[in-house]
């Protein structure tokens, strides 16, 4: 009987639970149906991995003798334990998992002084920055109807200067620690501005050195309101992330403000969607396909006072504000990176992964192979062909026990 | 950490006794020997970030919306399996898996996915269902029929289909590839 080889090892470098084709043996006749090609949902990283490996496995099992009808048919313990494997702990959902907190306070020293801490920051310091905040967004209300009412040569420029200035505001009110390394972003025609996504104070932390377009989600509450208010001064776009018509024409306006050089730097956040600043999820290619330079930006939260990272299903985006409002500070490091362009000969999606790999290295993320969107889709509604290329394995299996008749 | 009213319903339901046959009214302390107690505190953490608005248990869209479950091709055949599934059937559930668990164990959590009608024998009916999950549509019926029907032969199964000694005896030395590990303290 030959030997188990070990076929594709479970490492976090390699998501896709195919550990059940770990268990069987391939002959050269099978392994031609695993080349059927994977699409969106696993980056062209997992698809080369697994390549590899059939090639792997085609070099180590040229020939392929024996087996064992019962087992082959009975043993279902590979796919069982793949499942198992991936409802105990998944690449894709570690994504968006805060951070644990050990607690460290339960002795007799350090007790009497967190609740000092903690009394301190929710009667003092919390209504002083609440105070600040509202009072700032007054002073923002009224400073941004006079910037309306200029004429039109000063006007944009003085909605801009009033829009950072709310964005500053915020930043104070979190007591936001925040370091800017690299050079400050102007506005140039033919430029992109891309960011590794933690939280919608990201764009407040950004707007707060230099102000932005980009684009959005539309919010509901006073978040939309403000969005549809106050920041199409900016040029901000806004879609809809499950409207699939929607993109082509988001797709063209981010072309058109690309192009104008009076435009605010666009910025753009290619995950498409919250992570929780340990990992990067799979870049959107939109970004990298409109023959602009990309700027990346990395943005590295410290969490040593506060976890900034956003989980929108969990938490409102106000509750959001006010634990970071209720915390010592907000330490950040924000890094502008080398600009780049798209190699001759690289794609889009080439492209993207590389300035990935830039922004995950500077911000000591790790990259996840997931597409973000999948917390919105089922992944084997929409590709089944992940399913069928297992089970074209399997049927190569079973095959082999059809008697002719 | 305050103990409202909601949460100590949520705790209640989690903890319901199992309606499995098998798990009737089994203490979790009973598991101790296959799942220690940081295993249980780190499953019930992935419980509670599974269960998404707090039911007390998991749907099967909640298990399907892992990416690298949906894909499996047993996930369907799970999702029955697990429907509604509350912590303490979740932990029972996920023991027969462990690597530290018995070969018997093992065997017994793969042949109640297996047996697909539930009443204790595998016929054929309940192996074509299973083996379709596996393979789709990629070999024809009668084709499949006849390896089925050469398995029940080899296996010495009766009518009924094959009981759970049966199936043991089949499955002989094979190593089994259930060698689930918990990860603790990530």
């Amino acid at each position: 009987m030959a030997s188990k080889a070990s076929f594709m090892r479970r490492t976090s470098a390699n998501p896709v639970g195919l550990t059940s084709l770990k268990n069987i043996h391939l002959s050269s006749i099978d392994l031609p149906h695993l080349d059927g090609g994977l699409k969106e949902g696993v980056s062209p990283d997992v698809q080369r991995q697994i390549e590899a490996l059939v090639d792997q496995a085609r070099s180590e099992f040229p020939d392929y003798a024996g087996s064992n009808l019962l087992s082959d048919v009975l043993d279902i313990s590979s796919p069982l334990n793949d499942a198992a494997s991936a409802i105990v702990d998944d690449s894709f959902l570690r994504c968006f998992t805060s951070a644990v907190d050990e607690p460290w306070n339960w002795n007799f020293y350090l007790l009497p002084l967190w609740i000092l801490g903690v009394v301190l920051r929710n009667a003092i310091i919390f209504p002083l920055r609440l105070l600040t905040l509202l009072l700032g967004a007054l002073v923002f209300i009224v400073a941004f109807m006079v910037a309306e009412a200029l004429p039109a040569k000063h006007r944009t420029l003085a909605e801009r200067r009033v829009v950072q200035f709310m964005a500053q505001i915020f930043v104070t009110s979190w007591t936001g620690v925040i370091r800017y390394h690299g050079p400050r972003p102007v506005s140039t025609a033919n430029r992109v501005w891309v960011a590794n996504h933690t939280s919608m104070i990201d764009y407040a932390v950004l707007c707060a050195y230099t102000p932005f377009a980009a684009i959005m989600q539309l919010h509901p509450g006073w978040v939309g309101l403000f969005q549809k208010r106050y920041l199409n001064s900016l040029g901000c776009l806004y879609f809809n992330r499950t409207q699939a018509k929607d993109r082509t024409l988001v797709h063209q306006r981010m072309r058109d403000h690309v192009a104008d050089p009076n435009s605010m730097p666009l910025l753009i956040f290619p995950e498409g969607t919250c992570v929780n600043n340990e990992y990067c999820v799979m870049f959107r290619k939109g970004a990298f396909d409109l023959g602009a330079t990309v700027c990346p930006i990395a943005i590295k939260y410290n969490k040593i006072f506060v976890d900034a990272f956003w989980n929108s299903k969990r938490q409102s985006f106000t509750a959001h504000l006010l634990k970071i409002m209720r915390s010592w500070a907000l330490v950040c490091d924000v890094y502008f990176l080398e600009p780049q362009s798209k190699q001759p000969g690289e794609s889009s999606q080439e492209f993207a992964e590389r300035v990935q790999a830039m922004i995950a290295k500077r911000a000591r993320l790790t990259v996840a192979p997931w597409d973000g969107y999948l917390k919105y889709y089922n992944l084997a509604e929409k590709h089944p062909d992940l399913i069928e290329s297992q089970r074209r394995t399997y049927s190569a299996i079973i095959s082999k026990h059809v008697v002719p008749l | 950490m305050t103990q409202n009213l909601a949460d100590v319903d949520l705790r209640k339901r989690e903890l319901a006794p199992s309606r499995h046959r098998e798990t009737q009214d089994l203490p979790l302390a009973n598991l101790i020997g296959e799942v220690d107690q940081q295993e249980i505190e780190a499953l019930y953490k992935r419980f509670r970030r599974l269960d998404k608005d707090r039911k007390g248990f998991i749907s099967s869209e909640e298990f399907l919306s892992i990416p690298e479950l949906s894909i499996n091709p047993l996930a369907q055949r799970l999702s029955f399996f697990v429907e509604s599934i509350n912590f303490k059937e979740f932990v029972t559930f996920l023991s027969g898996f462990s690597a530290k668990a018995g070969r018997e164990e093992k065997l017994k959590v793969m042949f109640d996915v297996y047996d697909v009608d539930g009443d204790g024998f595998i016929s054929e009916d309940d192996m074509a269902q299973t083996l379709r999950y596996l393979i789709g549509s990629t070999l024809a019926e009668a084709e499949l029929r006849s390896v089925i029907e050469r398995t029940m032969v080899a296996a010495g199964a009766d009518a009924k289909g094959l009981t759970f000694a049966q199936y043991k005896e089949a499955l002989g030395d094979t190593q089994l590839a259930l060698n689930l590990e918990v990860p603790t303290g990530d």
